[in-house]
């Protein structure tokens, strides 16, 4: 293990959340961390190609333009130690454990802000474990950070809005999308949309952005399929092809998108309170209205908080350190409230086009029926049938990960969780905390963990 | 209401072997469990059948080895209970027997380990001392500074996870009412009978057998004695899965270590660091919160790996988990009838993992008629003297 | 079937080769491992306990299905975090 280092604030996450946490924490000289397993700051959202590309005409779309200023900002700050390549591995009150290429560091700091974003909702399915089946997150960062199409004929299938964003840039980027298929009807995307039509409204340019994705797929004949669910993913050595409820499709890469969950490894770990994060599963962690959770000195925003898109990301991670700010004596509550109040707006009016996606996205009703011998837990290949047995002889998540290594393998459940929570939740009502999360959120070499021989 | 012969407290090992041992023996036994079966220290821990006498009982004098060699008899027991557990629960249980190697890296600790071999042989306990070259022989694994270490034959491991669900299957196949999600709120003691009520529960059962691990003593407490247990919150790692490298239990007899691979291929290293347990607003101890681990026992457990099994440092660490025991004032378990309450059996503490089998069978015989010889020197007679104003 | 580069509009960095499992890979400075190995048709990245062969499915750091074992130092890692460097020897679970 590597040396001590302190800082004034740890964030946790290099996202619009983090960045937008930093620029409001900027000009009284704290000494801030901002540690992100990602070489480059960005996110999810701004995957960021390597330093040593030059790409022309990087997300140049209407919606990234205020994401890409505040990135712009937030790299030309001075006083920030941006610890790229580190993976947060655990978190206390107070400090920080991180793993980079050189070896575990300690990271002390009064204030740790985790802004480490959300992942993919993992929807197991018959044959999704063969190569070419990707999260559509997945495939989405392989266009934006390594300039890479993952295959020749992509097949996008979910229940989010977000697969047209993905299948458009596969299109602009000279790919071949085989479908894009929602599994729900289209009249409940429509009918999210006119039930919430203010929202709606003052998101114009992201739905804009959805327009605009529509008609590029619509020119490249791209077929989008309403009511349109996959059965199974097929193929030998890796997936040749679909079968649908509409008929067998052909492709050579498949993107699942049923929707994000928060990244909670990191808080659950730390303590904090957490409570259910949506249709589409997961935890996010409770806060107040100042971002702090329930463990003292560790504030959350972002995705962590709740999946509600960049621009929500960025308005919380702005509320954060001006809180932050706030307990640290470096502005009174006066100046705090003035300068919270419109990243609280901006938050309320995103959570609002959040709400309205969310319920447009619902994957409740839409997921894949697995079959028996489909693998839920992809570290520990345990099947449905063996799940199901344990779901109905009535163990909680913890029991039944005990009992069967569901969510002990490499990844630590996060894959696996919302999959056997959602099997537990149909026994009945009743709430289950699922898994304890456990130390290190990220593996990490025992060598690393220890003073050099 | 609801009546029993036996009443079990607790869901871990011990209670689930001893309600399949009752039940066998014809007694009406209703188990009840606050949370899950296996929620406990049973599902927590190493998973070690260790039958050499434990580092902690060495490392504080003579008279604490003294009553440490004495459990020696009962590990003898133990050794035959795992041998035939896995026939006659008809489970497969993952348990290994091919030996543990406790070693020693100091001339001190190479002192300490052939005392312990005399205590142990003493005792019927076939312990044999190799070098250091023997023991790299038949276990190349091993560090070149490992000095010598002590070979019991019969020293192994098994699967928490599988072993105490198992019991519980053949505790219902006997005819064992199991009632899990079930907490334990009040006893009452009616006409020499226990009335025991909790959500959904209301039951009067002959006798009480409390086996609730770290939780004892609060259940103690309901029926107003003083069971001198401690709760103890011990850290646990497990690497990724590697190929077959260590087919032993690995401990250290002057430092702390446990080391074993399961049948899946990690590696679980442990051997009694610390975690902090969680504190309630008004002082004391938090058991139902989770304990925050200690960095320097995380390292600390690591170096002892590395410095015994160097191959180690070349695998990734995928979780660390405490779990929470309970050990007794005098670090032996506290096993059988508490003399105040006549019809309340205690059985906690110590690393009732290996013995708790047999702690079961002996209790069982015992509660139905036999005699509890065996378990004398773990009888809750011995603090009698703190329930003198109580029961 | 293999992943293709964008060509258009990008610049890469300078030409660089890894091995994997033994074989030399082309792929260029400041690409990821997994995108150096989809590129050239590697998809496979472990089998599992069925024997079947498994592929990367995140590419964001959080699903741990794309590691792969660096043979310089012995660590598991990452692919998809993790940055080709010319010569670098990577080791599959293939
Ligand atoms: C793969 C993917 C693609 C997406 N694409 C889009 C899109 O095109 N359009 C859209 O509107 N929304 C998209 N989203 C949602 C998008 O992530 C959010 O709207 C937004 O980026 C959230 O900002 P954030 O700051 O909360 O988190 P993020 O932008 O996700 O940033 C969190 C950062 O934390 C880092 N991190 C996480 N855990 C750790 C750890 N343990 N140690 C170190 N670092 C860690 C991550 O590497 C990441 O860089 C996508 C999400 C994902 C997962
Ligand atoms: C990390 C660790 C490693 C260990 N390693 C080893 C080892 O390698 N070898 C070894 O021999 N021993 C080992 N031990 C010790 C061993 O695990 C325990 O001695 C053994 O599991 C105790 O079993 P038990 O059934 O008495 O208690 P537990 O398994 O703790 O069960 C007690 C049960 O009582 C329940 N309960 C509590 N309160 C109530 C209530 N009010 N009503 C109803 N139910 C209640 C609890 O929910 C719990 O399930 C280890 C312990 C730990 C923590
Ligand atoms: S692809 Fe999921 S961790 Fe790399």
């Amino acid at each position: 293990m590597a040396d001590l280092q302190h800082f004034d604030v740890a964030i946790i996450g290099g996202g619009p959340a983090g960045q937008a946490a930093a620029v409001a924490l900027s000009g009284h000289g704290l000494s801030i961390a901002v540690i992100d397993e990602q070489p480059r700051p960005g996110g999810q959202i701004l995957r960021q190609p390597p330093a040593r590309f030059a790409v022309q005409a990087w997300l140049e779309g209407r919606s990234y333009a205020p994401l890409k200023q505040l990135l712009a900002r937030f790299q030309a700050l001075s006083g920030i130690t941006w610890l790229g390549e580190h993976s947060v591995i655990g978190v206390q009150q107070g400090s920080v454990m991180a793993m980079g290429p050189e070896g575990v560091t300690t990271i002390s700091a009064r204030h740790i802000l985790i802004a480490a974003g959300c992942q993919d909702l993992a929807v197991p399915v018959s044959g999704w474990t063969l190569p070419g089946v990707y999260a559509a997150g997945g495939i989405q960062a392989f266009l934006k950070g390594q300039q890479l199409l993952v295959g020749s004929r992509v097949l996008l299938a979910g229940t989010h809005p977000l697969q047209l964003l993905i299948a458009a840039q596969i299109v602009a980027a000279g790919g071949t999308v085989a479908a894009v298929m929602f599994a729900q009807p289209r009249s409940a995307m429509i009918g999210a949309l006119t039930k919430h039509p203010l929202a709606a409204l003052r998101r114009a340019p992201d739905l804009l952005a959805t327009a605009g994705a529509l008609r590029t797929l619509a020119r490249a004949g791209t077929p989008v399929l309403f009511g349109a669910k996959i059965e199974a993913l097929t193929g030998n050595d890796r997936v040749s092809g679909a079968i649908t409820n509409q008929g067998q499709v052909a492709c050579d890469a498949v993107g699942l998108c049923y929707g994000f969950v928060p990244q909670s490894a990191v808080p659950r770990m730390a303590g904090a309170q957490m409570k259910p994060a949506g249709p589409a599963g997961g935890w996010a962690c409770v806060h107040d209205e100042w971002m702090r959770t329930s463990v003292p000195g560790i504030a959350a925003a972002g995705e962590a908080v709740g999946v509600a898109g960049a621009a929500a990301a960025a308005a919380g991670g702005s509320l954060a350190g001006i809180a932050i700010a706030l307990d640290l004596g470096l502005i009174d509550a006066d100046a705090a409230d003035r300068a919270a109040r419109q990243p609280r707006r901006a938050l309320l009016q995103h959570r609002a086009f959040a709400a309205l996606l969310d319920a447009a996205a619902d994957p409740t009703d839409h997921f894949p029926k697995p079959a028996g011998d489909t693998i839920i837990c992809r570290c520990e290949d345990v099947d449905h049938a063996t799940l199901t047995g344990q779901v109905s002889a009535g163990g909680s998540a913890n029991a039944i990960k005990l009992a069967t290594r569901c969510g002990m393998g490499a990844c630590q459940g996060r894959n696996c969780e919302p999959s056997l929570l959602r099997m537990i939740a149909e026994t009945g009502p009743g709430s289950d905390p699922g898994f304890t999360a456990r130390f290190p959120a990220r593996q990490v070499s025992i060598a690393d963990l220890l003073p050099p021989e | 209401m609801e009546r029993a012969d036996v009443a079990i407290i607790g869901g871990g090992l011990v209670g689930c072997a001893a309600a399949w041992q009752l039940a066998r023996k014809g007694a009406s036994v209703v188990l009840i469990e606050a949370g899950d079966i296996n929620a406990g220290a049973s599902g927590q821990n190493a998973g070690s059948l260790h039958f050499q006498i434990e580092r902690r009982f060495l490392e504080n004098g003579d008279d604490l080895a003294e009553q440490g060699a004495q459990i020696v008899a009962l590990s003898r027991h133990a050794v035959t209970d795992w041998a035939t557990i896995e026939g006659d629960l008809a489970a497969d249980l993952h348990v290994a027997m091919d030996g543990g190697l406790m070693v020693a890296e100091t001339a001190e600790q190479v002192a300490l380990l052939e005392r312990k071999a005399a205590r142990e042989s003493h005792e019927g306990l076939a312990v044999r001392t190799l070098d250091g070259e023997q023991a790299r022989t038949i276990a190349p694994y091993l560090s070149p500074g490992i000095l010598a270490a002590n070979f019991s034959a019969d020293e192994g491991h098994a699967d928490p996870r599988a072993v105490t669900p198992a019991l519980a299957d053949a505790a219902r196949r006997e005819g064992a009412s199991v009632r899990t999600a079930t907490r334990v709120r009040t006893i009452e003691r009616d006409a020499g009978r226990f009335r025991v009520e909790g959500e959904g529960l209301a039951l009067s059962a002959d006798q009480l057998l409390v086996a609730a691990g770290a939780w004892s003593t609060e259940i103690c407490a309901l029926v107003n004695i003083h069971m001198p247990l401690y709760p103890v919150a011990l850290l646990m790692n497990a690497t990724e899965r590697t190929a077959p490298m260590v087919p032993h239990l690995v401990q250290h007899v002057g430092r702390r270590l446990s080391l074993k691979q399961t049948h899946a291929g990690n590696l679980l290293i442990g051997g009694g660091w610390p975690s902090r347990l969680a504190q309630t607003p008004n002082g004391g101890f938090d058991l139902s919160a989770r304990a925050q681990m200690i960095p320097e026992s995380l390292t600390g457990n690591l170096l002892a790996a590395r410095d015994v099994v160097p191959g180690v440092t070349q695998l990734n660490l995928i979780r660390s988990w405490t779990g929470v025991t309970a050990i007794s004032s005098d670090q032996l378990p506290i096993v059988g009838p508490v003399p105040r309450v006549p019809g309340l059996w205690v059985a906690a503490g110590g690393s009732a993992f290996t013995l708790g089998l047999t702690f079961a069978r002996m209790l069982a015989d015992a509660m139905t008629g036999g005699d509890a010889d065996e378990l004398a020197l773990l009888s809750p007679a011995r603090f009698e003297h703190l329930n003198g104003f109580m029961g | 079937m293999s992943a293709d580069r964008i060509i258009h509009g990008v610049v890469r960095g300078e030409p660089i080769t890894i091995i994997v499992d033994g074989e030399p890979l082309a792929c260029f400075a400041g690409e990821t491992v997994a995108a150096a190995m989809l590129a050239a048709g590697v998809d496979a990245f472990r089998s599992d306990r069925r024997g079947k062969p498994r592929g990367l499915f995140c590419n964001m750091g959080s699903c741990y299905e794309c590691q792969v074992t660096l043979v310089a130092s012995g660590r598991r890692v990452r692919a998809c975090l993790t940055q080709a460097v010319d010569a670098m020897e990577v080791v599959t679970r293939g």
